[in-house]
């Protein structure tokens, strides 16, 4: 056994704003663990991604062992244990949006991006070499009357078209 | 033709609808006032339930009955709202959320008036952030206009509206995955009894329903009951003697997809049929429809023989199938389902929440049999083997009798049907996303099966005329009609719709 | 109680008892995985599926149900099934065997089937199972997940591979421990049990609490290893015996398993009001002195000023000339909070009836800490027997049992000391150190050389708990068996053996032929015993009043 244990070198802390959104997502709910998504997401958007000190900071706001943070995180694919590009593009990929040609999009994307599609387990593969861009497929938006879609970030974008990509790719800002 | 009959969505594309000034322009809170002035909390329990609302998140389950089964005793009781609208084909609540989301606030006061509830929790899809903030700023707005908090409107009530987001897991839509997630935990559905409305969020009393289901109290509370119940067909249900009546009351968001003309949410009394929907959402694209999936890709596909079957609890109970969360989708005759099938199963190979076996386990194997016949390699073999089954002796092994089957397919079907039998409608899972699998995986491959022996004989995909690839009603009734219980099969229409 | 029908069998049981318990208990096997007495119930596996009527008896419900999560009540007059019944419950019916099969399929579709190579071969829920109630072949062809192999902590390695997340491990740091360090990572058919680690995989948090091993016993398949016993014997080739663990007083229940060459590992074994499920780590590995070579095997004396080895004979003849002609207030005689009751019994009886004196001690381990967890507790009194050598060194009338201070006081004025140690790795404090260095004429008997033998001017070779039968009575005054598993090496021998035969030469009239002997004397005479017979102390044990 290496009895090595991860030295956390630079620990992670909510900057002044989220730490009162937190204050007052924490009186929401009987038990603070419930806290944990809600947290999570803030954590998220202030340190990109949910790293061993993000995890361990959580545990200790929520008053929980680690492993019940990292046991979340690695559950829910919206939440990521490495960085991502600044753009993190979602394409929908499920029958609706399938049988409105996603693949082509998806394509299109790859090509356009030169990178391959993430995994929940390996973003690295699908993030630009820019650090601009991570390409992951996701299930179902909710969107399918517009298919198919994509999620630039927080934005959706509907009823795209290899042409509307070129376009929307230009107009984001680096 | 089939016309629309807005309500729900009345008034979703007045500008600025979702502010507070512009909703109580349009009747807005008005029905929550009249509640708390002219009825008693159970009488508007008690008007759900006379009104026939069915939840309408899938389950189809009477509201007011759901209701009934909490205790009233026990506080604090708790109201989650299933925002989490991850069903693919679905997509009417995103609308609500975005577009009107005072229509849902007002929704929940009405609820949490007739059931004592004090805390809300709007659980809402992660990839909601739009549907967030629209929901969010609304809530800000009704606090700050005396609707939510402490002592509301003067009438000693405190509501208070919290939205929860979830973070991409499809399985949270479940109501017990949805409390589990809420409380923080990985969205792993409960066992059940006890259920939520006896032992739900922090192990209190719950009320879980869908944001269509509460945004149509409204309408119920302020058009009154009868009004209500003249919308949808009655069946009589011939299994209680003398016969009840088995109603399909109000308006549905059809949620239509795939290759229609004109996708998008229709709100439509329950009960038109496949065709007359299609209809409604500007025609097929295509030439002809090949098959239409009728409640969200859980739901078991209809042929186009069945196309006629009505868009209604009952009716799409009755056709082995279900109207689920109402997501419609079309698809036509250039469609291969064999290919439109993997695409489901990988998403639910995706979504399973890992934790019970079949689920965990069976629900990949699934998917990778039908990968395999996706990909040409589908076993040919035709083999002869034991017929296994229940013995003269009582129990199960080998008959003696002995059967002919293509090896892949029999194996895809019965693999699925191991993690829920769709015949007997038993499930070994936790929850009902086994049923959810084996749903689709087992009616495709019966009601479309000679593509997937095409698949498997040509060792690539084919896409055969509609007449080839569909089996007839016929055939098809031969394996329903085994297994359908004999008291489901009694239901008869009686009324007009 | 309720009137239950399970299968053929008309049975009562207790309310709020679980199916699977109530089969279990009537010689019915309904096998289960996720299930376990000692933790919540998530009824994951599935395995445990079963026919339950509860609304009629010809009809089952159309679900099946779990049967861990089923748990009988006695249901009102009007709800009885058949006038009598509170529940009809069918183990045994085609499609619960058919559910079985189907589960235990799944089960094994990424399971590696590496028996051969797999220490929870011959105890593994999933052979026995797969025997009993599985197909015969595999249908599965595509890819086998292959996760990786894990270290987890001191003492604790996962083999991914065979692991079928039933999640009693991570049930157990939660509940049990309290210590959290387990959990699922990723989702799906990717589900794996893990400790916290950054995305690179190296550890946050490990498995390092001080139950940590329990979960090795309670993972019902080989994917929870320990790593002391890794690849150490075949689980069918080794002996075992209901013992007491000796490492502090809550004296946990064990099975101490062994082979001629020594003890393998020890595991709990279940007591309700003591241990339930569970040990701590301490005692599980704290057996490994017991199989040191450097165990002391013959006796040796101190001839100019070495210690060198000699006979039997000639030892115990060294000690009567040295203690003959001493008066009765120079000796001092310190008995073990390490040995038994019997042993005990026997020093104090030599000490009392033969040398006449009544100055007695108590010797044993330094104390540790205390440990709390949720459920459970390690005591800081890191000896099994301090409260029974201290009632039974003390009952006869005019004995003082000294400890702490007041013993070394009286050690340093005496002339002959004779210590009866056996207490493992057993350092000396100073105060001890120089009170023993006075003594003119030191026995020392121990199981291993240490800071006390070096001072002993005789050292005698004692035995292990796991070399002698005998009881221990545990903090809360429960008296319990340990039994001998391995003979004592070399010519070491039972402690109270050897007393027995220092008091005849010294003329004493003490003869007893095997521990229960003993324990039927220390019924008769010490107060509160009188039922502590090995008869009647079983493998369950009497609690004193």
């Amino acid at each position: 056994m290496s009895d090595e244990i991860i030295q956390i070198e630079t620990p992670f802390q909510f900057n002044e704003e989220n730490k009162r959104e937190f204050d007052e997502l924490i009186g929401r709910y009987p038990v603070k663990e419930a806290a944990m998504l809600p947290t999570l997401h803030l954590a998220q958007r202030q340190a990109g991604y949910i790293s061993p000190a993000v995890m361990k900071y959580v545990a200790e706001l929520l008053e929980l062992s680690v492993m019940k943070v990292k046991d979340v995180v690695t559950f829910y694919p919206m939440f990521f244990e490495e960085p991502v590009g600044k753009y993190v593009i979602r394409v929908c990929h499920t029958l609706p949006c399938a049988l409105r040609d996603c693949k082509v999009v998806l394509e299109h994307l790859k090509a356009k991006l030169g990178t391959d599609i993430a995994s929940e387990t390996n973003l690295a593969k699908g993030t630009t070499d820019d650090g601009k861009f991570t390409l992951m497929k996701v299930e179902c938006l909710a969107s399918c009357d517009v298919a198919p879609v994509i999620m630039v970030n927080d934005d959706l974008y509907k009823n795209l078209t290899p042409e509307m990509v070129d376009e929307l790719l230009e107009q984001l800002p680096n | 033709m089939v016309q629309e009959r807005r309500i729900l969505y009345e008034h979703l594309d007045v500008p600025n609808i979702n502010t507070f000034d512009v909703y109580r322009q349009h009747e807005g809170y008005t029905r929550f006032e009249k509640a708390i002035a002219e009825y008693q909390p159970e009488e508007i329990a008690q008007m759900v339930w006379d009104a026939g609302l069915k939840g309408r998140g899938g389950a189809g389950f009477s509201t007011g009955e759901k209701w009934s089964f909490v205790p009233r005793d026990i506080e604090p009781r708790y109201l989650c709202c299933n925002a989490d609208e991850s069903e693919p084909g679905t997509f009417s609540n995103r609308y609500v959320l975005e577009k009107n989301p005072h229509l849902l606030i007002e929704g929940i006061l009405i609820c949490c008036y007739a059931m004592g509830i004090e805390t809300t929790y709007v659980y809402i899809r992660g990839e909601f952030t739009l549907g967030k903030k629209m929901l969010d700023a609304a809530i800000k707005e009704a606090y700050e206009q005396g609707y939510l908090g402490e002592n509301v409107r003067d009438t000693g009530l405190n509501i208070n509206i919290y939205s929860h987001p979830g973070a991409g897991a499809y399985i949270c839509g479940e109501e017990t995955g949805l409390i589990e997630s809420l409380e923080g935990k990985r969205g792993q559905p409960r066992n059940k009894p006890p259920f939520p409305a006896v032992q739900g969020v922090f192990m209190k009393p719950t009320v879980v329903q869908n944001v269509e289901t509460l945004c149509n109290l409204p309408f119920i509370v302020g058009n009154g009951v009868e009004w209500y119940t003249q919308m949808g067909p009655t069946y009589a249900d011939t299994r209680k003697d003398p016969p009840e009546p088995d109603r399909n009351t109000g308006t549905k968001l059809y949620c239509i997809s795939g290759d229609v003309n004109e996708p998008g949410v229709y709100e439509l009394d329950l009960g038109l049929t496949c065709t007359e929907l299609i209809e409604v959402a500007g025609g097929l694209r295509g030439e002809e429809v090949k098959a239409v999936i009728p409640g969200g890709s859980s739901a078991p596909i209809l042929t186009h023989y069945e196309l006629d079957t009505r868009l209604d609890f009952t009716s799409l109970t009755l056709a082995k199938s279900m109207l689920g969360s109402g997501g419609i989708i079309v698809m036509n005759e250039t469609r291969n389902i064999v290919d439109c099938l993997l695409n489901i199963m990988k998403f639910y190979a995706h979504e399973s929440c890992g934790q019970c076996t079949p689920c965990r386990w069976g629900t990949p194997w699934v998917r990778d049999i039908v990968q395999r016949i996706a990909d040409g390699e589908g076993r040919q073999t035709t083999i002869t083997r034991p017929k296994f089954g229940v013995t003269e002796s009582g129990r199960w092994g080998d008959t003696g009798e002995t059967e002919e089957i293509y090896e892949d397919l029999d194996l895809l079907e019965n693999v699925a049907n191991n993690i829920a039998n769709v015949d007997t409608m038993t499930w070994n899972t936790i929850c009902v996303f086994g049923i959810a699998v084996s749903w689709p995986a087992v009616s495709y491959m019966r009601k479309f099966r000679p593509e997937f022996e095409a698949a498997i004989r040509e060792g690539k995909l084919v896409t055969l005329p509609i007449a080839e690839a569909t089996v007839p009603p016929e055939e098809n009734y031969a394996y329903q009609q085994r297994f359908i219980p004999k008291e489901f099969s009694e239901l008869q229409e009686t009324t007009e719709d | 109680m309720a009137f239950i029908k399970l299968n053929d069998l008309e049975i009562e049981v207790e309310d709020g008892t679980n199916i699977v318990e109530a089969a279990r208990e009537h010689g019915i096997e309904v096998p289960h995985y996720c299930y376990h007495p000692g933790l919540s119930r998530p009824a994951n596996c599935r395995m445990c599926l079963i026919d339950v009527y509860l609304r009629s008896s010809e009809m089952p419900e159309r679900q099946l149900a779990t049967g861990c999560t089923t748990t009988v009540r006695s249901a009102p007059p009007d709800k009885k099934l058949d006038g009598k019944y509170d529940i009809i419950v069918r183990t045994d019916s085609p499609r619960v065997i058919k559910a079985r099969e189907d589960i235990l399929e799944f089960l094994l579709v990424h399971h590696p089937l590496d028996c051969p190579v797999c220490d929870q071969a011959g105890e593994c829920d999933l052979q026995d199972f797969s025997y009993r109630h599985g197909h015969d072949k595999s249908r599965y062809i595509e890819v086998k997940n292959i996760p990786p192999k894990k270290d987890l902590g001191p003492d604790v390695l996962l083999y991914s591979t065979r692991c079928i997340v039933c999640t009693r491990c991570i049930r157990f740091c939660d509940e049990v421990s309290g210590s959290g360090e387990l959990g699922l990572i990723n989702r799906g058919s990717h589900d794996e049990i893990d400790i916290p680690r950054s995305h690179e995989g190296i550890p946050i948090q490990l498995l390092d609490n001080k139950l940590a091993g329990n979960v090795v016993d309670i993972c019902p398949v080989g994917a929870l290893i320990s790593k002391d016993f890794l690849f150490k014997s075949r689980p069918w080739f080794m002996e075992k015996a209901n013992s007491v663990c000796s490492g502090c007083s809550v004296g946990c229940n064990v099975t101490v398993e062994y082979k001629a060459d020594g003890l393998y590992r020890i595991k709990p074994r279940f007591h309700e009001d003591i241990n339930q499920h569970w040990m701590c780590d301490d005692g599980r590995l704290g057996y490994h002195y017991v199989n040191s070579d450097d165990r002391l095997q013959l006796p040796q004396k101190r001839v100019d000023g070495e210690l060198v080895t000699t006979q039997w004979a000639d030892a115990l003849a060294f000690i009567t000339e040295n203690l003959s002609e001493v008066d009765a207030a120079d000796i001092v005689v310190i008995g073990s909070a390490q040995g038994t009751n019997e042993d005990n019994y026997v020093l104090q009886q030599f000490a009392h009836d033969v040398l006449k004196t009544t100055q007695l001690g108590l010797f044993g381990q330094l104390h540790g800490e205390e440990h709390k967890f949720p459920q459970f507790t390690i005591e800081a009194d890191k000896n099994p027997n301090t409260a029974g050598a201290r009632t039974v060194l003390g009952y006869a009338n005019g004995n003082v049992v000294l400890e702490g201070n007041e013993l070394w006081e009286k050690v340093a004025g005496a002339k002959i000391v004779y210590l009866v140690s056996g207490v493992p790795e057993r350092s000396l404090e100073d105060a001890e150190r120089e009170a023993l260095e006075k003594v003119d004429f030191l026995i020392v008997q121990d199981v291993l050389p240490s800071a006390a033998t070096e001072l002993a001017d005789v050292v005698l070779p004692g035995t292990t708990f796991a070399e002698k039968d005998g009881t221990f009575t545990n903090s809360t005054g429960w008296v319990q068996r340990i039994r001998k598993s391995i003979d004592p090496p070399g010519e070491a021998q039972v402690d109270w053996e050897i007393t027995q035969q220092l008091a005849k030469r010294l003329g004493g009239e003490i003869d007893y032929h095997f521990a229960g002997e003993i324990a039927i004397a220390i019924a008769e005479n010490v107060p509160g015993y009188g039922d502590a017979t090995h008869q009647n102390i079983g493998d369950t044990g009497i609690k004193l009043d």
